[in-house]
């Protein structure tokens, strides 16, 4: 387990795009406004450390749309619980990128 | 834009991403690729301008692609670590132990399968009855040389010594032997007294009685070696005829390999009645001493009386055959009681445990760090013992001289640089978790030794201890010191698979 302590800016902004709904690398650099050189080896290291999981989008969906298929990510407990410290430590992560609950509202 | 460049573009991209593939991992290649490939594909998609084409989306989109070469590193990073993680065995207790199991197992293979080294392991094959000495003239210090006269021997015998029950005389000769074959090879045959097995006690694969001629022969003992050089094994030359020199005697047994221990190699025995030794020849004579004459041993040596009285030029030693039969683990006996007694001369015996504040593992960890000093010392001692048989005695066919010389020293060496290296090694383990300290680092400069710390520190990677080395050994900073790591310090060591 990683401590919290080690969560980066950068790392704590794609957290929050995930929570926010962005399940996908290149959703994940819109809402980010971060190059691809940066959201995708972060994510790889959320993943690493169990801040985030990824499964692969069922092929037959896929096809059926006429597209390839995608790897979805999405936040564990664990990512959870560290994205709430998170927001404690940098205030303005969530006015930067409302999570879906504070959309929905 | 006509669609060919379009089509180009695309195909760079895909290149871009193909070529950033190969920095990835081979596991995980064709995973890295097929995210990537379908990232890419979404987001021309999604960004497609309405004409259709622009130089700042195909921008965007190169863009996008070589990010993937930041990606790829970055994944091969990740797994370079955790391979370095999941090796977290490297420097531990477990691992130095597996290396001297692995170096104990390969040599005691090698013990089992060299035959020399299986022939001297096995004392049992090469002990003679108790009470036998080699007598020698006591002008000679030699112990291998021949030094009694034929006559020499019958007068012997025939005063009937009271310490002495039992006489056999032996002398070597290189004889042409005939086999039945055109070739007349030169054997070194040894002209031997009837009753010198039965005296020796060593046991002969038999076809009679070796003290009573073979229908009117003589009769000879082939050695394992020549047995299986010259007949190939073959068990029917036994019983055959064969012409050694002059005579013709029958061939009665063989000597099984290795059991014979005395001076002089012989290819064959030929056993003769004492009245056929020429008064002259110079030979070698083995006694079995009675109770009596056991007891007067000192020194592993008897003194025995001329059957000339007053000619001490007659008299004799008996020299016990102790030394050639008493196998290989009483030399190796001896080498680490030298090894022992040489080590301080090259090393501190010390293992550095002074620590720089009152805290001390606990108890069972202090076992634990004995207990794996006693198993790399016992470990040691096995692989000295049947590494110095095996340099030693890989292809001894009987006793040697230089094979036990050999031995004491090879057994010697590996014992005390063995020695030397475990009392190193222990000084560098972590006496927390046994794993070697590492990542050496120079604190201070050498010039200014006396005014602050100067030496080495090394640290335990699982984030227990620190180890301060000085570079120069001064009377407040004599030893290395541990330093225990406070819980102050575990976040350095999270994250990293040990700890």
């Amino acid at each position: 387990m990683v401590s919290e302590a080690k969560l980066s800016h950068t790392a704590a902004i794609i957290l929050q795009a995930i929570s926010s709904g962005c399940v996908y690398g290149f959703s994940i650099m819109e809402m980010t406004g971060l190059p691809s050189g940066t959201v995708y080896p972060a994510m790889r290291r959320l993943e690493r450390d169990e801040l985030i999981s990824s499964r692969w989008e069922r092929q037959p969906l896929a096809d059926a749309q006429q597209r390839p298929a995608r790897k979805y990510y999405k936040l564990t407990s664990q990512g959870r619980t560290t994205l709430e410290a998170s927001r404690k430590r940098y205030p303005l992560l969530e006015r930067m990128i409302p999570s879906e609950e504070a959309r929905s509202l | 834009m006509t669609p060919a460049p379009r089509l180009a573009l695309s195909g760079m991209n895909r290149g871009i991403l193909h070529c950033a593939s190969m920095l990835a991992p081979r596991e995980q290649r064709a995973d890295w690729l097929r995210e990537w490939s379908a990232e890419l594909w979404h987001m021309r998609r999604s960004c497609l301008p309405p004409g259709g084409f622009s130089w700042r989306f195909e921008g965007s989109v190169a863009a996008f692609c070589l990010g993937a070469f930041q990606d790829a590193f970055c994944i091969r990073q990740l797994c370079r670590q955790e391979s370095q993680a999941g090796s977290s065995q490297h420097g531990s207790a477990r691992e130095c132990l597996l290396w001297m199991g692995g170096l104990l197992v390969v040599s005691y293979i090698l013990a089992c399968i060299l035959p020399g080294v299986s022939l001297e392991s096995h004392p049992s094959h090469y002990q003679l009855n108790p009470g036998l000495v080699l007598l020698q003239s006591e002008l000679f210090t030699d112990s291998s040389a021949a030094t009694i006269h034929g006559q020499q021997f019958l007068d012997l015998k025939a005063s009937r010594q009271s310490g002495i029950d039992g006489l056999a005389f032996y002398r070597l000769a290189k004889e042409a032997v005939s086999t039945g074959h055109d070739a007349k090879p030169k054997w070194r045959v040894a002209h031997a007294s009837l009753s010198l097995f039965a005296l020796l006690g060593t046991s002969v694969s038999l076809s009679g009685a070796l003290n009573e001629p073979a229908g009117g022969l003589p009769a000879v003992v082939l050695s394992d070696d020549l047995w299986k050089r010259e007949f190939s094994g073959n068990p029917k030359v036994i019983g055959s005829v064969v012409r050694v020199g002059q005579s013709a005697a029958k061939v009665l047994g063989v000597l099984p390999r290795g059991s014979w221990r005395l001076p002089g190699r012989a290819d064959a025995w030929l056993l003769q009645p004492d009245t056929e030794i020429p008064r002259g020849a110079v030979g070698y004579v083995v006694a079995h001493l009675t109770r009596f004459g056991q007891s007067e041993i000192y020194d592993d040596r008897v003194h025995i009386n001329g059957f000339v009285p007053d000619d001490p030029e007659e008299d004799l030693w008996g020299v016990s055959f102790g030394e050639r039969t008493r196998g290989p683990w009483t030399i190796f006996r001896f080498a680490i009681f030298l090894a022992f007694l040489a080590l301080p001369a090259i090393t501190s015996v010390s293992l550095g445990e002074s620590c720089f504040s009152s805290h001390r593992p606990s108890l069972v960890k202090n076992l634990y760090r004995w207990i794996f000093l006693g198993a790399k010392i016992a470990l040691l001692l096995s692989i000295a013992y049947f590494a110095s048989l095996d340099l030693s005695y890989w292809n001894a066919t009987g006793y040697s001289e230089l094979s036990e010389y050999a031995q004491l020293a090879t057994s010697f060496f590996i014992c005390l640089f063995g020695m030397r290296w475990i009392l190193l090694d222990q000084r560098e383990r972590c006496p927390v978790c046994l794993r070697r300290v590492s990542h050496p680092a120079q604190v201070g400069q050498a010039s200014r030794t006396f005014l602050a710390w100067n030496g080495t520190e090394l640290i335990c990677t699982s984030g227990h201890t620190l180890l301060h080395v000085p570079g120069l050994p001064t009377s407040w900073f004599e030893t290395q010191r541990w330093m225990y790591l406070d819980t102050s310090w575990k976040f350095l060591f999270a994250g990293t698979g040990v700890g």
